[in-house]
């Protein structure tokens, strides 16, 4: 596996060497283009600024690796799953649970360390417990019975190994495109109806980076698939994806007036630039360390972090978005921010202004949890026509309180079936 | 839709065709001039431009790279709509990639803009020893279909400028004048005037 804890803790140490830079050197060299390796082994050019933000960075996520040291010391090695117990079972709902699911919320929001991350993602995500519902051998038996077979995925697998972060030092090697496409061409038998969509090659790339085993890879997959995103993003015509567009073009308009007026007037459709945020969740827009810390809220909070990321992004440019005149300057403007975004902070800072009040984000952000949690399209569309404005309302102050999307979709569910 | 001032001219062109065809490896040759052998996938699009001269005027192509997997078939109207150019991309070494051109050809000609340029490029020339698309064969098609062929290679440059520069040229002739209604007229020199002024 790339990067083994001690490895990566030292290239980590190594890295923090490099000198912070004076502002006056810093101002002469502010136009250099240097290309260096970050966290995860990707090659990033950016200048002087980029590299002194990558070091204040570095030193934020050491400081954030002590909060979760001293946590597991003085809560015990798995403190984190007390909370998730006891979220399901209202009546022995205990004062340290509460304590501990604040305290977690808050801190995931600020970054789990990256050498914790396999734990903790497996852990809260679900796909512990996904994991533990089949025989230990599972995900060997199902690679071992796949691994001759031909299909259209498989080819199609085949083809985008090498083509999937090329030049990553692991990633693209021989052992790299070995285990991506283990993972791939298992996940592509386990749901045939999702077989292969190109996009999920670079979200289990960045899940082998991160996780510490390739099952563990998988596993992290098929929860991402079945549970934690809108269903149907990745199926043949990408039906939750076409939703997800439109369910961002409202919250955009909502969130966002000035913006999405301006760019309706230039003809420019935001899913020109977002269809590939919500495919690959980040990975191929967002510095690595910076996508992570999207995917740690990804996975605890579920995917409305994609849209509120999605929406930051905008509105983060608001003023310069806002006198672009053509679709090639509001693309530029979006990648240049996209790509420079080395400091997470600045990007979950103002994605959670929307997480604070997102009980008034609408209806439609419910209507998405709803058809994601595996409705038809004939359910959604009665669903928008049975429930009531109250009903939506409340299901937001219920999700604001408990572990969202779960808790929100049966009791969206339980109300559409009683009114 | 191709837009213009006096000189210039402003181009959407999509790329389609199927995964692996080399599409955005050609963009990457006519934009940047370079070439990678393992060209890293594309979900949804990517954009380009690249402006070109053509006798006394310029073309700035507005470039859309699109995904070339089956299941992104459904977000290409939203590539297609309102181009001016397309290059219709597939694979000399598979014959299911010219399928799939032609599939693209026949929804272009139903759905996209009816006075759309497009051409037909027959990508890794250069990879002939493995050839299984025959250049007569693809030359018919596209004189039968009233699209403009030209084999092409990423990989040697072959081609690549030439068949963007054909487009360039065929543009105007593709977009006559559209005479407007008097008072338009007098707002469109209008708007020459600024655009020869500002925008270039």
């Amino acid at each position: 596996m790339y990067g083994t804890l001690g490895k990566r803790d030292l290239a980590f140490e190594y890295q923090a060497q490099i000198p912070i830079l004076r502002p006056s050197i810093h101002a002469r060299r502010a136009n250099i283009t240097v290309k260096f390796q970050d966290l995860y082994g990707f090659t990033v050019e950016g200048n002087v600024d980029d590299v002194n933000v990558l070091n204040e960075v570095r030193e934020k996520v050491r400081q954030q690796g002590r909060v979760w040291w001293a946590l597991e010391a003085s809560k015990g090695a798995n403190w984190y799953l007390q909370t998730t117990v006891s979220s399901t079972l209202k009546s022995s709902l205990k004062f340290s649970a509460l304590v501990n699911q604040i305290t977690l919320k808050r801190l995931i929001r600020k970054g789990i360390p990256p050498n914790l991350r396999p734990k903790v993602w497996f852990a809260l995500s679900g796909a512990a417990k996904k994991k533990s519902t089949v025989p230990d051998s599972y995900y060997k038996d199902l690679t071992n019975a796949v691994e001759d077979k031909v299909t259209a995925a498989t080819k199609q697998i085949d083809h985008d190994l090498p083509r999937t972060f090329p030049g990553h030092p692991w990633l693209d090697t021989q052992e790299g495109h070995a285990a991506l496409r283990r993972v791939l061409v298992g996940y592509s038998f386990r749901d045939s109806d999702v077989g292969y969509c190109q996009g999920l090659n670079y979200v289990a790339a960045l899940l082998l980076l991160v996780m510490k085993t390739e099952e563990d890879a998988f596993w992290m997959l098929a929860v991402l698939l079945e549970n934690v995103l809108v269903s149907d993003c990745y199926t043949n015509n990408l039906s939750g994806c076409h939703v997800e567009q439109r369910v961002f073009k409202d919250l955009l308009l909502k969130k966002c007036p000035r913006i999405a007026s301006h760019l309706a007037a230039l003809e420019f459709d935001v899913s020109l630039v977002c269809t590939e945020w919500f495919l690959c969740l980040f990975s191929k827009s967002l510095p690595s360390e910076t996508t992570m810390r999207v995917w740690d809220v990804l996975f605890y909070e579920g995917a409305k972090v994609l849209f509120h990321v999605a929406l930051a992004i905008f509105k983060m440019n608001e003023e310069e978005l806002l006198l672009a005149h053509h679709v090639g300057d509001v693309i530029s403007i979006i990648q240049r921010t996209t790509h420079h975004l080395f400091d997470p902070d600045d990007l979950l800072t103002v994605s959670a202004s929307y997480l604070i009040y997102h009980v008034s984000l609408g209806p439609s952000f419910v209507d998405i949890i709803f058809y994601g949690r595996g409705r038809t399209l004939v359910d959604h569309l009665q669903f928008q026509k049975m429930a009531s404005s109250s009903v939506k309302k409340a299901a937001f102050l219920c999700s604001s309180h408990l572990n969202p999307v779960y808790v929100l979709s049966n009791f969206l569910l339980s109300k559409c079936l009683c009114t | 839709m191709a837009s213009s001032g006096y000189n210039n001219l402003n181009a959407k062109l999509v790329l389609l065709g199927d995964m692996g065809a080399g599409k955005s490896s050609l963009v990457l040759r006519f934009v940047k001039g370079q070439f990678l052998e393992f060209q890293e996938s594309t979900i949804g699009a990517a954009f380009f431009s690249q402006t070109v001269s053509v006798n006394n005027s310029t073309v700035k192509f507005e470039i859309w790279d699109t995904a070339g997997q089956e299941r992104y078939h459904s977000l290409a109207p939203m590539y297609y709509r309102g181009a001016a150019a397309a290059i219709i991309v597939y694979d000399i070494t598979s014959t299911d990639s010219f399928a799939r051109a032609k599939k693209w050809v026949q929804e272009l000609q139903k759905q996209g803009n009816p006075n759309m340029v497009m051409a037909l490029a027959g990508n890794k020339a250069d990879l002939e020893d493995r050839r299984k698309v025959t250049p007569e064969e693809a030359r018919t098609y596209a004189e039968e279909n009233g699209l403009f062929f030209m084999e092409t290679s990423a990989k040697t440059a072959a081609n690549v400028n030439d068949i963007f520069y054909e487009i360039a040229k065929k543009l105007p002739r593709a977009q006559p004048a559209q005479p407007p209604a008097g008072m338009v007229l007098v707002d469109r020199q209008a708007e020459g005037t600024r655009a020869s002024s500002c925008c270039t």
